[in-house]
Parts: structure tokens; sequence; C-alpha cells
């Protein structure tokens, strides 16, 4: 049975396998350019930093080195039904050091295109359990139309147990900031 | 005071973030636009032509749960011509009044001249029928790709919601720009229900088409 989280909701992370989705529709205006939304993970250690640039799984870097954190690949239109992109994490094979994991999706050259996630239809990010149940989705055309980065959720460990939290904070901001921030 | 939206911003229509509330009973979506002045120079404006006209419409369809226009309505005929769509649930220049009497659109200004509205489609948004579940608004430029005449040209272009009382709830403007140049058809922004109450999302998508109809095909079952 699917949980749907609310925003600062922390659940435990019952089997290690599970998906991120992240999937919208392509641009279908006569002008302007596609639509190109990113998601990416930070694997950090206790300092909140990234343990390598390795560890920062996005679309130029689609694996971490324990294999842990794996990106299907950059979408950069929005074409295809279902989730248009994909990162799947399994928790079995993450390395000791890593301590949380944030997930971040952002709109791609937002500023130079001039666009937000209320321009981009049906787009959404969502978590799958290792049975494929939604356990929380966020459509971000909806809840964060003017904004172009969200912090969707991290998966943190607390005494030995994994853990996610539903974190829901947009910003007007690009993937910079999150690589800012966890440096 | 009436929020400033911003392209692909969504709004709640029921309330603001400041505490004021609107009665969604009527809502009037006003339509109005300035034509760009051509520069014309001093002796330009000695001989000067007239203001050209441009013919800007606005047009609503209704959609159901699945984005979609149910009643096409039917053909008539009207002043010794064939018309379709009349009746349905498009309302345009040819079939103001939607059978129900909950959405009307109030005239055709045929040339943009006056300040203010220039066009308004009122909508009793608390008494539509729950089918439909979104209502789309497209202006388009009434024979633009004949007559050369596209939203770039167009300055001042908002779209704004009034609430029963007079209230303004929100405006969306766009000012033609060179990214317009050859855009005829502009969905303008969307009503939508969600959560009990209304939304509405500043779209500002334009298409080359001067025609509503290549528009309304995607909203149509095939």
């Amino acid at each position: 049975m699917a949980i749907n989280l609310q925003k600062g909701q922390r659940e435990a992370i019952n089997a290690p396998q599970f998906t991120i989705g992240l999937g919208w529709d392509t641009n279908s205006a006569s002008t302007g350019t596609s639509f190109d939304l990113d998601t990416s993970v930070f694997v950090l250690g206790d300092n909140k930093r990234l343990l390598s640039d390795s560890h920062f799984v996005f679309y130029n870097n689609l694996k971490t080195p324990d294999g842990a954190v794996e990106h299907s690949g950059d979408n950069l239109t929005g074409d295809g039904d279902g989730d248009d992109e994909q990162i799947k994490v399994d928790l079995s094979k993450i390395g000791s050091a890593a301590a949380e994991i944030c997930v971040v999706v952002t709109v791609h050259d937002a500023e130079n295109r001039r666009q937000n996630f209320g321009q981009i239809r049906n787009s959404y990010i969502r978590v799958l359990d290792g049975a494929n149940n939604e356990v929380l989705k966020y459509e971000l055309e909806e809840d964060f139309s003017i904004e172009t980065a969200v912090e969707f959720g991290r998966i943190y460990k607390r005494n030995n147990e994994w853990k996610f939290e539903a974190v829901g904070v947009g910003m007007k901001d690009g993937l910079e900031f999150f690589l800012n921030k966890y440096n | 005071m009436a929020i400033n939206l911003v392209k692909g911003q969504t709004i709640d229509l029921r309330k603001n973030d400041k505490g004021e509330t609107f009665d969604l009973s009527k809502v009037t979506m006003g339509l109005g636009w300035d034509v760009r002045q051509k520069n014309t120079g001093f002796l330009g404006k000695l001989f000067a032509p007239k203001e050209e006209e441009f013919d800007l419409d606005a047009i609503a369809f209704l959609l159901d749960g699945n984005d979609k226009v149910q009643n096409l309505g039917r053909t008539v005929n009207q002043n010794g011509r064939q018309v379709g769509l009349f009746e349905g649930d498009v309302i345009f220049f040819n079939s103001m009044r939607h059978p129900s009497g909950n959405i009307w659109l109030t005239g055709d200004n045929r040339t943009g001249a006056g300040d203010g509205d220039d066009e308004q489609i009122i909508v009793k948004l608390d008494s539509l029928d729950p089918i439909y579940q979104k209502i789309i608004f497209v202006v388009s430029i009434y024979q633009g790709r004949q007559n050369n005449q596209h939203f770039s040209m167009v300055e001042n272009a908002f779209i704004r919601a009034v609430d029963a009382n007079g209230k303004e709830i929100t405006r969306y403007s766009l000012s033609g720009d060179t990214s317009l140049n050859g855009m005829c058809t502009m969905v303008f922004a969307e009503a939508y229900r969600r959560d009990g109450g209304w939304k509405f999302r500043a779209i500002g998508e334009p298409h080359q088409t001067d025609s509503f109809l290549e528009i309304l095909k995607k909203y149509v079952n095939a």
C-alpha cells in the first residue's frame, strides 16, 4: 500500500532498493526551446559534503563508484511516456562513509530560456519503493510553479537505519546552487 | 491588490496569500491589447494613416476531466453562411453564449480601440457544471496570417480576472517582442478546478496559426 508523505515527514525505508522517477511533457508551443528537466543525487558524508566528485550523480556522471546510485541518462526534451529520467538507488551496495543522499530536480538553463516549472506540463518527481509503489510525488507545475529548482527529498542514516524525508523546498536557482552547498 | 503573474505561475482564484478572498459566483476574464504605433516620423504624422486595425478574438474552450471538449455544437445558418461549433463548449464570436448560461462572451471588438478590457468572457465559476474541469483562454488575430499581423506587434496585451464585486484578482501581461514574430494565436491562460476550488495559470504559449481551430484539434477526441 503506497504511503504518501507530507512535507517534512520521515519514513523508514523498508527495502533497500528504490527508484526516483522524473517525468514531464515536451514543449508544444511554436516558439521557445525544449524543456530539459534534470534529476541529480548528492551522496554526502557526515560533514554534509560530497564524498567525492563521482558521488555527484547527474547527466554527466551516471554512476557512483560503489554502483549504489545509477542514473538512466539525460532526457533533453521530455519525450516518451512515464518517467523520462530515473535514478535507481540500492542502499545495500552503498559505501559505509555515505551518511546522506540528497535528491534534487532542476530546470536546465532556466535563466537563459526563461522557464520555470509552471510552464512544464505534467512535470513530476516521485519515489517508487522496491515493489514499485509510489511513496511520494510532487507535481512540479502546481506546487513549484514559479521556481526552477526543488530539493525533493533526502535519505539519511540514523541508528544504522536508512530513512526518507520529504523535503519539498523550491527555489529560483540551478544545479550550481546545490553544488556549492554540498562541495 | 491584484497579483501580477509571470509565465507559468499558478494561483488560487478564491484567495491570495494576503488573506483577501474573492467571490467567484461571477468572474470576468478581461482581455485587452494595444497595437504598436508605426514610427512614421514628422511627415508621416502629418499624413498619418489610420492606426492599423487588429481584430483580436477571445475564445474559451470548456474542457472535461480528460482535457477534451465534449460538445462541439452544431452547424447553423448565420446571415447566409454556414457556421459550425454553434452552442457547443467553445465560446467565440459565432457562438457567444453557452447553452447553460454560465459562460459568455460579451461582444466582438474588431479594432482594439478603447482603454481597459477590449473583450470580456464572463464565467459563473461557482455554477459551472462539474463535468467542466478546465477553461482555456485563447486569443487569435483574426486573419492575422493574410494581413501580416502578429503578436510581436501587439503591446500591453493582458488577461485579467475580476470577481463578482469588481475586485481584480490577478493579471497576466505580455508585450509583443521579437520572439512573437509570426505568431498569430496565443494560448493565454487557463482556469482549472483543484482542491474544491479554482486555480488560474498564466500560460502565454504562442502559435503560428491564426485560427483557433488548429489549437482546438488538440482538445478534441480524434
